[in-house]
């Protein structure tokens, strides 16, 4: 998708205005939040699997280098043929070239944010190629035109009757119910499957220590989408590699948890090389694009590299508050909440994503939440003082420079409040153009007597007696 | 026992009350109070705007400031933890380093301050009303005990009705900097705190935090409803005095 972050600061007040929005996201981030606390107070021992999912995928960025070979190593033993992608559009160019050798005319996808990432459908349906998402989610966005809102839930943004008008009017398929919807869909998808040449996934890990790729969904489309066609690519970037299966254990006890509050998901794939001689089924064809896109400068920030920890539970976006209140869409990128801030930061050039870090309150709530505590207030505030070392702040500067000299801060809040006590000036002041919209909706504080002219009077009365 | 005042820059102009029932809680609990002059903003500003290099001289001017061994006290949970933040702005093995690391724990949140404290549990504050506590963001995740301290608190004073809406740990969408760049979602958060809150009919709204004492208080005179905004410190204070408190 076109990237549109610069935007940010109007697209969220845009959002917030849109009152059926509003009460979708409200109704949506509710639900996954009550789903996950009730799976996370009876998942006892909670905080060592939490412990160990960190360990694992912290362990695997610290050596990272060592287990990408690895996986090339050990997918490539087991049939699968390994591409190195540097950025989108090398990626890019690897899958369509592989879906033109195959002749992929049919193509059918599991939900992958990286896909997302690198703009992969408008490429291969450049190439002749038709292109279905199956994730009903996804498939929703699809018909609709539009990005997912959310890394977990791609249409979260869409209520029940937005997605009955949607079937109506672009596949002829009337349903009202949810089960009923769902059953279109499927019976629409079925098809595709039969028919694809060719399935792309994400991967939510890849092991070094077998070559595997392992995928985790609820919908069985992921293990359609990678068995039944006779190619299958997977596209990962390259953070996503764990050790060994162990690690993939510590990971998967927390992952869907966090996600859907499910023990585990409906589906694991472990999808290791192609079908093998004597087997029935599997791609006869599978390949691994590994993608780099900027995540190795990343990697070098011993700050910022957590943030390539993310195991795309999802929890944090649903916590934020300013995520439940624009959505994912307003967020410019593929990638919102507070996640997405650090990563869209990170991943796009830097003048395009000036605002990202300042759309947060600091709250801190994505930080509570998230399994591998992730320190995302932290790392914002990591971004915001890069942001700000180019942009020139006149108004902090001043009020900076007073706070150093208190005789001066002190004369110029004496004058302030012998000018205007209940600060009707404040929306005139310069420098500052958020300040007539924030008076609009609150009262100004009143500036009082001071505290310590209050106490000082209040000892010299107590001397006194 | 002694201990410093850390006013912060909204309660010294703006909510003076706070601070002085800061003062007699503490006295209240055989505390000796002092407070160091020179104080302006703990460059908590700056730093979240992204200005380290202010936020750096403000917490410098603040380790002399509050040189002086002994705890300090805080009627904020967002100024505790700029203070708590002191460390990472100077170089390990530095002078200012090391004495930040000092001021950093030595600093203390008013009611985590004052639950700590022999007698705490029995104040004798005595106050009949209904309130409605907003656990405040930066309370949280700071220490468990930080967090429920207010709670603890408010728990104590007799007759006291404790309610908190929904969702009373999520922010009211002030968040500094945030509510004037990114003014319409700032809005709309403290529109859902207003409901969430007027929804509990309470008598008043009590807080850690006055900022966002400042920020939902502004906006309930906005709609018509206003509520008495009151630091916790308020409460307690008026709980141990006989006459009616002021804003009754």
């Amino acid at each position: 998708m076109e990237v549109n972050t610069r935007n940010f600061r109007p697209l969220s007040a845009c959002a917030c205005r849109d009152a059926n929005l509003r009460a979708v996201l409200d109704h949506a981030t509710r639900h996954f939040q009550n789903i996950r606390k009730l799976s996370m107070d009876v998942f006892s021992g909670r905080e060592d699997h939490f412990a160990r999912a960190r360990a694992a995928r912290f362990t695997a960025l610290s050596r990272l280098p060592d287990l990408l070979e690895q996986l090339e190593e050990n997918a490539t033993a087991a049939g699968t043929v390994v591409h190195w992608a540097a950025d989108a559009a090398e990626a890019r160019a690897i899958i369509t070239d592989i879906a033109k050798a195959a002749n992929a005319r049919v193509i059918v996808k599991g939900k992958s944010m990286i896909t997302e990432e690198i703009g992969l459908n408008p490429a291969l349906e450049a190439a002749g190629a038709e292109v279905w998402e199956t994730d009903l989610g996804e498939f929703i966005v699809q018909l609709a035109g539009e990005p997912p809102s959310h890394i977990i839930a791609p249409a979260l943004h869409k209520s029940r009757q937005d997605v009955v008008k949607l079937f109506a009017e672009k596949l002829n398929l009337h349903g009202e119910s949810i089960p009923e919807l769902t059953m279109l869909a499927r019976q629409a998808l079925r098809e595709k499957f039969l028919a694809a040449d060719m399935g792309i996934t994400g991967a939510n890990m890849a092991v070094a220590a077998t070559g595997s790729v392992v995928l985790v969904e609820n919908e069985g489309n992921i293990r359609m989408s990678t068995t039944c066609p006779r190619v299958h690519v997977a596209l990962m970037s390259l953070e996503k590699v764990v050790a060994d299966m162990d690690a993939v254990a510590d990971i998967l006890r927390v992952l869907p948890r966090s996600t859907t509050g499910q023990k585990m998901s409906s589906y694991v794939s472990v999808l290791t090389g192609p079908r093998r001689q004597g087997e029935t089924d599997g791609a006869q064809e599978m390949h691994l694009v590994i993608l780099d896109n900027g995540r190795s400068k990343i990697l070098a920030d011993p700050l910022l590299r957590q943030a390539l920890a993310c195991i795309r539970c999802g929890a944090c976006l649903n916590v934020c508050p300013v995520y439940q209140t624009i959505g994912g869409h307003a967020y410019g990128w593929i990638y919102p909440g507070p996640i997405g801030t650090l990563l869209s930061s990170l991943l796009l050039p830097h003048a395009e994503t000036r605002d990202l870090p300042f759309g947060c309150t600091l709250c801190g709530a994505c930080k509570r939440t998230c399994p591998l505590s992730i320190d995302h207030p932290k790392l914002m505030m990591a971004l915001r003082e890069r942001v700000a070392a180019k942009r020139q702040n006149r108004m902090g500067a001043a009020h900076s420079l007073l706070a150093r000299h208190p005789r001066a801060y002190r004369m110029a809040v004496g004058a302030a409040r012998a000018v205007d006590p209940q600060l009707d000036l404040l929306p005139r002041l310069p420098g500052l153009p958020g300040l007539s919209e924030f008076v609009d909706s609150r009262h100004p504080p009143e500036l009082k007597k001071p505290f310590t002219a209050r106490r000082a009077k209040a000892k010299a009365k107590k001397e006194r007696s | 026992m002694q201990a410093h005042l850390f006013i912060p820059c909204l309660v010294e102009d703006c909510h003076p009350e706070a601070a002085e029932a800061v003062v007699e809680v503490l006295e209240h609990l055989n505390v000796e109070v002092h407070h160091p002059a020179g104080q302006t903003c703990c460059g908590q500003l700056a730093y979240k705007t992204g200005d380290l290099k202010n936020a750096r001289v403000l917490a410098a001017r603040y380790l002399d400031v509050f040189a002086a061994p002994g705890p300090v006290v805080c009627p904020s949970g967002s100024c505790v933890k700029m203070v708590r933040t002191y460390p990472e702005l100077f170089a390990p093995g530095t002078d200012e380093h090391a004495r930040a690391l000092d001021l950093a724990a030595r600093t203390f949140e008013f009611c985590e301050f004052v639950a700590g404290l022999p007698g705490a549990d029995q104040l004798g504050a005595h106050l009949k009303t209904r309130a409605c506590y907003h656990g405040s963001c930066q309370l949280q995740g700071q220490t468990d005990d930080g967090a429920e301290a207010p709670r603890k608190l408010l728990r104590g004073v007799r007759g006291l009705t404790l309610v908190e809406a929904d969702r009373a740990d999520r922010c009211c969408g002030f968040g500094g900097i945030f509510s004037l760049q990114f003014t319409a979602v700032s809005n709309a958060l403290v529109e859902d705190k207003c409901r969430e809150i007027l929804a509990l009919e309470p008598e008043i709204l009590v807080s850690a935090e006055p900022s966002c004492l400042m920020n939902i208080s502004g906006h309930l005179a906005r709609l018509g409803k206003p509520l008495p905004a009151l630091h916790v410190a308020q409460v307690l204070a008026a709980g141990l005095k006989k006459e009616t408190p002021p804003w009754k």
